[in-house]
């Protein structure tokens, strides 16, 4: 398929999920085929064992799966450091050890509040390291309600919001965008909504978005003709394909 | 591995493709209140619809579903400004009785604008069968017209035992179900087998894999028709997602335009 804005997909998942899903990339062999069947260069992947089976489990499953994979890169799924169960010592050595370059938080499905209080410590080193945290509004982040105070507590932090819902989301994302520079949006529902890129564009610039579709649950194609066709200039285009995520994993100190 | 169709290639490589115009069989129009629209106006809607390859758009404005002040004086006014792409179902809230009828008995003379009707069941509080819809029902079923319905899964006015009722009832009439009652897919698919003038459309159907692949695999191509609830909703987002499907290119054309064009034919005379 002739696409060549160089695609780096940040919200893509592997593993078989504990209900019937749609074709999942049971391996990151399988997604790696289903990337390069589409055109997507790049990913940033996380296991569906992190969020449903045990994040501690989920993280070595993936760090197994893509070791060898040099277009994968992982994200961890992380717990309170107060429990041990994933945030030890040697945490962020082993980290870039695994080619992890960013985490994951299920704060409403895993029981835990995402704050100061529990995560203090932990998250001012994830905002000093820039490592990107991500949180998916649609599982399991607590709702915009969380994702207001967690950025209030910790304004440095490197936010990637996924998924922001089915629905327009401006009234919620564009003050995040306007107050806390380290904020991105995650494009895939952005560029569901009709005009959502385009607008996103023109207030904030295309430097605050970053490609991702959903996979295994939305299509690949679906957030990348959204992106190809958007009415932006090409140079926008190629930031949120690909160029806004290479910045941020650039910046990363592990 | 998934099918790369020829239309597929032409769609990712190409600005336009003019031999696969899309018909968006379920569009809207308007402001709404639980969230921000990036276009309002007809003339937004002309120009998307335009860039985004878009032959037809069969809308309802929010107003003619909301507003019973305003009633389908947008619809009206929308289509005539624009009538090279737009054309719109009337919409029909049955808590005003006297204004259905209205509507339904100027139909005719606004045959330049309506194709048929669109029904919101949740949003009025009233099943799709309540009595005061029937002279939409009745007309649409004399003139074979296509009636847009917001369905779904099994909810008690617009889920798939409700549209059974209609379906029954109303044998001519072109049923589309918008969203093809979502989530309950396997009782919208026996609504197509069991109704031949029954059809399923994509909006919210594509924000998952595995549907439209399922929908094809059983029933074939013929009775689904493309929809995106626009200003929701983005075409080429849409129009990604089919082609992601896997499907061939005569499926994805059916899907496109085709059984859309067999549902507005008499309609559009």
């Amino acid at each position: 398929m002739p696409v060549s804005l160089g695609f780096f997909d940040v919200n893509l998942c592997l593993g078989l999920p504990p209900r019937a899903a749609f074709r999942p990339a049971a391996s990151a062999r399988d997604l790696a085929r289903a990337m390069a069947a589409s055109g997507i260069k790049r990913g940033l992947a996380w296991h569906i064992a992190q969020r449903e089976y045990a994040p501690q489990e989920g993280n070595r499953m993936l760090a197994a799966a893509i070791a060898g994979h040099k277009n994968l890169h992982g994200c961890w799924t992380i717990l309170p450091p107060q429990t041990g169960e994933v945030i030890t010592p040697g945490f962020f050595r082993r980290m870039k050890a695994r080619g992890i370059m960013a985490l994951r938080a299920f704060p409403a499905l895993h029981n835990f509040l995402l704050n100061r209080a529990v995560f203090g410590r932990f998250l001012d080193e994830v905002s000093e390291r820039r490592i990107p945290l991500l949180l998916s509004v649609e599982h399991a982040s607590g709702g915009w309600q969380a994702i207001y105070n967690l950025l209030a507590e910790f304004p440095g932090l490197t936010l990637l919001i996924c998924d922001t819902g089915i629905w327009n989301t401006d009234r919620y994302t564009w003050p995040l965008l306007e107050a806390y520079q380290n904020v991105y949006l995650e494009s895939s529902l952005v560029s569901l909504e009709d005009g959502g890129l385009e607008k996103t564009v023109e207030r904030y610039g295309a430097g605050r978005l970053v490609f991702g579709s959903g996979f295994p649950v939305r299509y690949f194609e679906a957030a990348m003709l959204a992106v190809l066709k958007a009415d932006i200039p090409p140079g926008a285009k190629r930031k949120i394909a690909c160029e806004n995520i290479e910045g941020i994993i650039k910046r990363i100190r592990l | 591995m998934k099918k790369t169709t020829r239309l597929k290639t032409a769609f990712f490589s190409k600005t336009a493709v003019p031999d696969c115009p899309i018909c968006d069989m379920h569009g809207h129009m308007g402001p709404y209140h639980g969230l921000r629209m990036n276009r309002e106006t007809a003339a937004e809607a002309d120009a998307v619809l335009a860039r985004a390859g878009i032959r037809l758009m069969v809308f309802c404005h929010h107003s003619a579903l909301v507003a019973p002040e305003i009633g389908n004086a947008d619809n009206i006014r929308a289509v005539r400004a624009f009538p090279r792409r737009l054309r719109a179902y009337c919409g029909v809230n049955p808590n005003y009785p006297e204004q259905v009828e209205r509507d339904v008995a100027s139909f005719e003379s606004n045959s330049d604008v309506f194709v048929g009707f669109k029904l919101h069941p949740s949003m009025h509080g009233a099943p799709v069968t309540d009595a005061r819809n029937a002279p939409a029902w009745q007309l649409a079923e004399t003139r074979r017209l296509p009636v847009l319905l917001h369905t779904w899964g099994a909810a008690p006015t617009e889920g798939h035992p409700a549209v059974r009722r209609a379906a029954e009832r109303y044998p001519n009439a072109k049923i589309l179900l918008g969203h093809s009652c979502h989530g309950a897919w396997k009782e919208a698919m026996q609504l197509v087998k069991d109704f031949p003038n029954v059809y399923l459309e994509l909006c919210a159907v594509m924000d998952e894999r595995g549907i439209l692949e399922r929908f094809v695999g059983e029933l074939g191509s013929g009775r689904i028709v493309f929809g995106t609830d626009y200003p929701w909703f983005n075409h080429h987002y849409y129009i990604g997602a089919v082609l992601g499907a896997g499907l061939g290119d005569e499926d994805c054309r059916n899907i496109f335009y085709r059984n859309a064009e067999k549902i507005l034919k008499p309609a559009r005379g």
